[in-house]
């Protein structure tokens, strides 16, 4: 039997997708040993292997088909703009994507104003403020602490993922536009989904049976 | 500075070799198979008229094209595809032609896609239409094609995946949606995302019988026993009878005896607005896209003159190569070449050795030995 082989974004999200996959009957050993340095991990008798990659990369290895499938969040996957099969909804991780700022920056936002938009996300800024707001504005792209950016002048806005809102507030910062909602998904490749019909189809239902037993 | 000279700009590359001879190998295989079929080769220019692959007609968006132009000003293209360019000739040159025609063809298309670093954007493509035959025959014949092509390259495990946008088209006729409307709800289906798909069958008040079947069409694929089942979702006649054609299509690739590679994808819709009836798709291990594409294209040659229905497929030859290798199929390329070293003196003799054995048919190298 060909491998399965499913690609993580590392942290929280792998943990419960995980969960997900034992109370289907999919557990892995050998990811749950904390020593070990392994990257890849297997499950002999089902025929299934697994490995931790960074969120960005995800989408592409499956798009590339050196994953079957993977499991991501909304955010990366728009960002990316990967050719893949979106099928499911693992309802985990829910926040959203905003543009934010101080309270003083929504006046120059609504006046369509040319401001600088920071960001982790340049493609899902660039496609809002062309596409849905029609607003020419300077993107910035940040690795990291977007919230940073407005505090010390870079921009005048962020676009970053929202989830309680607190880091924002702490900072003196407000949601002044909501983008989309976010969270994370199973993505399939194109070619594995004909070549492993039967085994991915019924993977799909057996998890979209446990998301919505858990509501 | 000078290693600057060595460098070809991205996403086109030499090909030498080994590769280039497995690579004119598998062409010539896929070359005689069109030729068992009774199609014809013709050549079209590399660069045409923008006019030709625009939007409608198109497969690519004038984004994704490499543009330039001429003396006049008129704005040229390196072509994204070949089909249009065919379409173009039969309505110049089969104009009074009105039994079946068949052509092939063999060329390099161009696509300008910045999107990522090192996706390659020159193609070989080896294609061939099947025009004035709007039969289910002739769909059934390019599908057996298709798999003829899979076989002679050499790959013994792939999928040809069919589908027909008559079924989507059908339905969202009879839910009154517009062009506009259909254009995301086209990306949403084609991504199989039928949460996204739920969301915006939100915004629309249609019955709710359709809603569903519409929401549903991502789920909509698999075996042939499946087409039944599909069959039973909807009363409508249009709908009903795109599925009876795929269980012709399905009857008639028996008499091949290539049913087994096959199977089904309502949701199949192709990115290429020509296509009309079915479209295909073959699929194998160690490439993240269809190796072979190809459909029904009943509106594109009208859109050049008189109109005529039509069916094509195309081997996207590089896409194959890539996937052969990553599967280790390793054709015997390596043919025997007699090597001859001669000296002044000695030419004339290792010479006639040489000529002999190309006479032969064995391939024949002199050298002079300094």
């Amino acid at each position: 039997m060909r491998y399965i082989t499913i690609a993580l974004a590392k942290g929280r999200l792998a943990k419960q997708t995980m969960g997900i996959l034992s109370q289907i009957g999919i557990t892995c050993e050998e990811m749950e040993d904390k020593e070990s340095r392994k990257l890849i991990f297997t499950n002999e008798e089902m025929g299934y292997r697994f490995f931790l990659a960074k969120a960005n990369d995800v989408p592409t290895y499956v798009e590339y088909g050196a994953a079957d499938i993977g499991i991501v969040g909304k955010d990366t996957i728009v960002e990316e703009g990967r050719k893949l099969y979106e099928v499911l909804d693992l309802d985990l991780g829910k926040c959203r994507m905003c543009v934010a700022g101080p309270e003083s920056a929504r006046e120059a936002l609504d006046a369509g104003r040319m401001i600088r938009v920071a960001t982790k996300y340049p493609a899902i800024a660039k496609e809002y403020f062309n596409n849905v707001r029609h607003q020419t504005v300077e993107i910035i792209k940040l690795n990291g602490s977007i919230e940073l950016a407005p505090i010390v002048g870079l921009s005048e806005v962020i676009v970053d993922i929202v989830e309680t809102g607190s880091t924002l507030r702490e900072n003196g910062l407000v949601v002044l536009e909501e983008i989309m909602p976010l969270s994370a998904r199973m993505v399939v490749n194109r070619v594995s989904m004909k070549m492993e019909q039967e085994r991915i189809s019924k993977l799909i239902g057996d998890m979209r049976e446990v998301i919505e037993k858990r509501g | 500075m000078k290693d600057k000279l060595l460098h070809t700009p991205e996403g086109v590359r030499d090909i030498y070799g080994k590769e280039c001879r497995a690579k004119l190998y598998v062409e010539s295989q896929l070359l005689a198979k069109m030729r068992l079929y009774g199609f014809e080769s013709i050549e079209t220019p590399t660069f045409e008229y923008f006019d030709i692959f625009s939007e409608e007609r198109g497969s690519v968006s004038a984004k994704d094209m490499y543009k330039f132009f001429d003396r006049e000003g008129n704005t040229l293209v390196l072509r994204p595809d070949i089909t249009p360019s065919i379409a173009r000739c039969i309505a110049k040159y089969y104009r009074d032609c009105t039994g079946p025609v068949r052509l092939s063809y063999h060329g390099q298309t161009f696509i300008n896609s910045n999107e990522y670093q090192g996706k390659p954007k020159e193609f070989t493509q080896i294609g061939a239409e099947l025009v004035n035959d709007a039969s289910v025959e002739a769909d059934a014949e390019m599908i057996a094609l298709t798999v003829e092509c899979m076989l002679a390259a050499g790959i013994p495990e792939f999928q040809i995946e069919i589908g027909e946008v008559g079924f989507f088209k059908a339905i969202v006729r009879e839910a009154g949606l517009g062009e506009d409307d259909v254009d995301e709800m086209r990306a949403l289906i084609n991504d199989k995302n039928s949460f996204g798909l739920e969301d915006l069958m939100r915004r629309y008040d249609i019955d709710e019988k359709l809603s569903k079947i519409i929401v549903n069409l991502p789920t909509l694929f698999g075996p042939p026993e499946k087409l039944k089942d599909f069959k039973a979702l909807t009363d409508n006649a249009d709908a009903i009878a795109s599925i009876e054609r795929l269980e012709k299509i399905y009857s008639l690739l028996k008499l091949y005896g290539y049913e087994r590679y096959i199977s089904f994808d309502l949701g199949m819709l192709s990115k290429y607005r020509y296509y009309t009836g079915i479209i295909f798709n073959a699929y194998t291990y160690g490439t993240g896209d269809a190796i072979i594409s190809g459909g029904r294209y009943d509106n594109l040659i009208g859109q050049f003159g008189e109109a005529a229905p039509a069916i094509g497929m195309a081997v996207i030859v590089d896409r194959m190569m890539a996937a052969m290798m990553r599967q280790d199929i390793v054709h015997d390329a390596d043919e025997r070449i007699a090597e001859f070293s001669a000296d002044e003196d000695s030419y004339a003799d290792e010479l006639k050795k040489a000529i002999e054995a190309r006479k032969n048919g064995t391939p024949a190298r002199v050298n002079i030995r300094h």
